[in-house]
């Protein structure tokens, strides 16, 4: 079985002992990069804290994967500030690059190797070489037990995902750098990444960087995250927090003549609140979090049968607000 | 250490490239024609050029022996030896770029100096490979086929004979500068390599520069004259001249010089590009 070493058995870069302890793995300071006329990166501003799983949200084109990049030194800013376990990136790379395990775009392997070979290779300049009993453990790990002397030309673009997930830990790194991993998987294998990046965090205590367009992934995953649009942070913060700013939206499903009574009694006891009639048996009604109890409460004292009653997904209007705005 | 552990991926990465095999493939057919067809019809080839000395010279012995093979063998490939090299070292970073797999290589903690360094020292151990393989298939295998013997050759100045006691010590001069000049190929090559994410790129336009050079090397125009002894392919033949006698020392060691001004220059141009490159492939 893969097992995951601990920080202290780590001998090959070590830390002074208060880096650990310090709390902010990654600062990324007024980052700004341009290429020939076209602005990339603006303004990008962001933390990320030991043991998050912080999200990097935005369009296509926003300025995720740049951002990425840069702090993984594949690209040079033009202005700005990088740095990771409190070390400058620009003074620092190697230190650094030895506690990441990333994986950039869509996994590219040496397609005339096996996937043992591609490994072995990747793992001899990663800081730690791996023993083959390491490998083929790391294989067994994500799913390709079988598969290791097989060329990684013949291996489907979910394979070459799990082999890039394999790369990305075999060095057993601190901080995990993935660019829109779910990209291109069948829905099983979107839901085996997304566990396996919950337990990654949760078990393995890793801090985990994953940047994605898909809002709802975002949502289920990360625990913060920052919207990057048109090359800036528009905001950054917990996921919890940033949605609590706003109203949410619930949908409630009733009866036609629930929906009446509904109507009714929103005018009379809730004047304030917003809402959108749906059809014939629906309601969609702006609130506060805390209200939902009461309004609730109103809804079964008047006698209206409720057949389902749920939040619509915040973070979707949250980021059109915000985008748009 | 992790200079050598890198090093040691770009041979892996080389020796396992079916591509690797094109050029020693290319050789070994090259000059398995060139050894039957002298074998075969040799003697006519070599009573061609000896006839128009046989009115003041007579010959006596095997003149179409293995180290005459040797020398013909060298001269005719020796052109064509760079496109071989280029075909593997050309690609070592474009290929790689094209790939996606230089993306990989680069969030690795290992140097973009080390890194480019350890191609460049696998690209000229490949270089060396080619060189000797060469020196094996026309030194060894000619020999063995046609049996030792004093070489003969013509060159501008006439006829020059040596004595074949006196040829071996030659032949491991000329494949070290032979080599060193293909060197220069694998350095450029690989130089060029940076500044494209395709791998055909490099190949095409080392090719290119290779030509232009020889052409105006070898164009009769006085423009070009001063910059003449500048360019690397005026030396690429410096080999040919441990077939002098006397040997002009003093010519290889300028070609020499020459050659490794270019290595430098290349190395240093592929390093501040490599290290300013940003990879967005």
């Amino acid at each position: 079985m893969y097992k995951m070493k601990f920080h202290t058995e780590k001998t090959i870069h070590s830390f002074p002992r208060f880096l650990f302890m310090a709390n902010t793995i990654v600062s990324i300071r007024h980052l700004a990069k341009q290429f020939g006329s076209f602005q990339a990166l603006k303004e990008i501003n962001l933390e990320v804290k030991q043991g998050d799983i912080y999200g990097f949200l935005g369009q296509n084109g926003a300025g995720k994967s740049t951002t990425m990049r840069c702090m993984l030194s594949l690209i040079r800013p033009d202005a700005g500030d990088i740095e990771l376990f409190g070390l400058s990136l620009s003074k620092h790379r190697e230190q650094i690059l030895a506690r990441i395990g990333c994986l950039i775009e869509k996994p590219d392997f040496y397609k005339y190797l096996s996937a043992f070979k591609n490994l072995q290779i990747l793992s001899r300049i990663s800081g730690k070489a791996s023993s083959t009993q390491e490998i083929y453990d790391m294989l067994e790990f994500v799913g390709l037990a079988g598969r290791e002397k097989d060329l990684v030309g013949g291996f489907s673009h979910g394979m070459r995902q799990r082999l890039g997930i394999a790369q990305t830990l075999l060095h057993d790194p601190d901080l995990i750098v993935l660019d829109e991993p779910t990209t291109g998987l069948d829905p099983q294998g979107i839901i085996d990444m997304r566990n396996l990046i919950l337990r990654l965090n949760k078990e393995k205590n890793k801090t985990i960087i994953l940047s994605s367009h898909n809002l709802h992934e975002v949502e289920l995953i990360c625990n913060r995250m920052v919207i990057i649009h048109q090359g800036q942070s528009l905001v950054e913060g917990s996921v919890e927090d940033l949605l609590q700013e706003e109203d949410q939206i619930i949908r409630v499903q009733m009866t036609p003549d629930g929906q009446t009574q509904a109507i009714a009694v929103l005018g009379n006891q809730f004047p304030q609140l917003k809402y959108q009639v749906l059809g014939l048996d629906s309601l969609e009604i702006q609130l506060a979090k805390v209200a939902i109890p009461n309004l609730n409460a109103a809804f079964v004292a008047a006698g209206i049968s409720i057949f389902a009653m749920e939040a619509k997904r915040k973070l979707e209007d949250y980021f059109i607000n915000l985008v748009s705005a | 250490m992790i200079f050598l552990y890198s090093t040691y991926n770009e041979l892996i990465k080389i020796a396992l490239k079916p591509r690797s095999y094109l050029g020693l493939a290319a050789i070994t057919g090259l000059v398995g024609i060139i050894l039957f067809a002298l074998h075969a019809d040799g003697m006519s080839m070599i009573s061609f050029v000896t006839s128009s000395f046989e009115q003041t010279l007579r010959f006596e012995g095997n003149v179409l022996n293995g180290n005459l093979v040797a020398f013909i063998i060298l001269q005719m490939l020796i052109v064509h030896i760079p496109l071989l090299v280029a075909l593997v070292t050309g690609d070592l970073i474009s290929g790689e770029a094209a790939m996606g797999t230089l993306r990989m290589l680069a969030t690795k903690p290992i140097s973009r100096k080390q890194l480019l360094g350890s191609k460049f020292l696998a690209g000229g151990i490949y270089t060396l490979l080619i060189v000797i393989w060469l020196g094996v298939l026309a030194v060894v295998v000619g020999r063995w086929i046609f049996g030792p013997g004093d070489l003969m050759v013509l060159n501008s100045d006439g006829l020059v004979i040596i004595q074949e006691h006196d040829v071996l010590w030659r032949y491991a001069g000329a494949f070290c500068v032979a080599f060193f000049a293909l060197l220069t190929i694998s350095n450029l090559s690989i130089c060029l390599s940076c500044f494209s994410d395709n791998s055909i790129g490099p190949i095409v336009s080392t090719m290119a520069i290779i030509l232009l050079f020889t052409i105006i090397g070898t164009l009769d125009v006085p423009v070009f004259d001063p910059i003449r002894p500048f360019l690397f392919t005026t030396h690429m033949a410096a080999w040919r001249s441990f077939f002098e006698d006397p040997m002009p020392w003093g010519a290889i060691q300028n070609s020499l010089i020459v050659m490794l001004i270019h290595h430098v220059l290349f190395i240093v141009v592929a390093m501040y590009a490599f290290n300013r490159k940003d990879i967005t492939v």
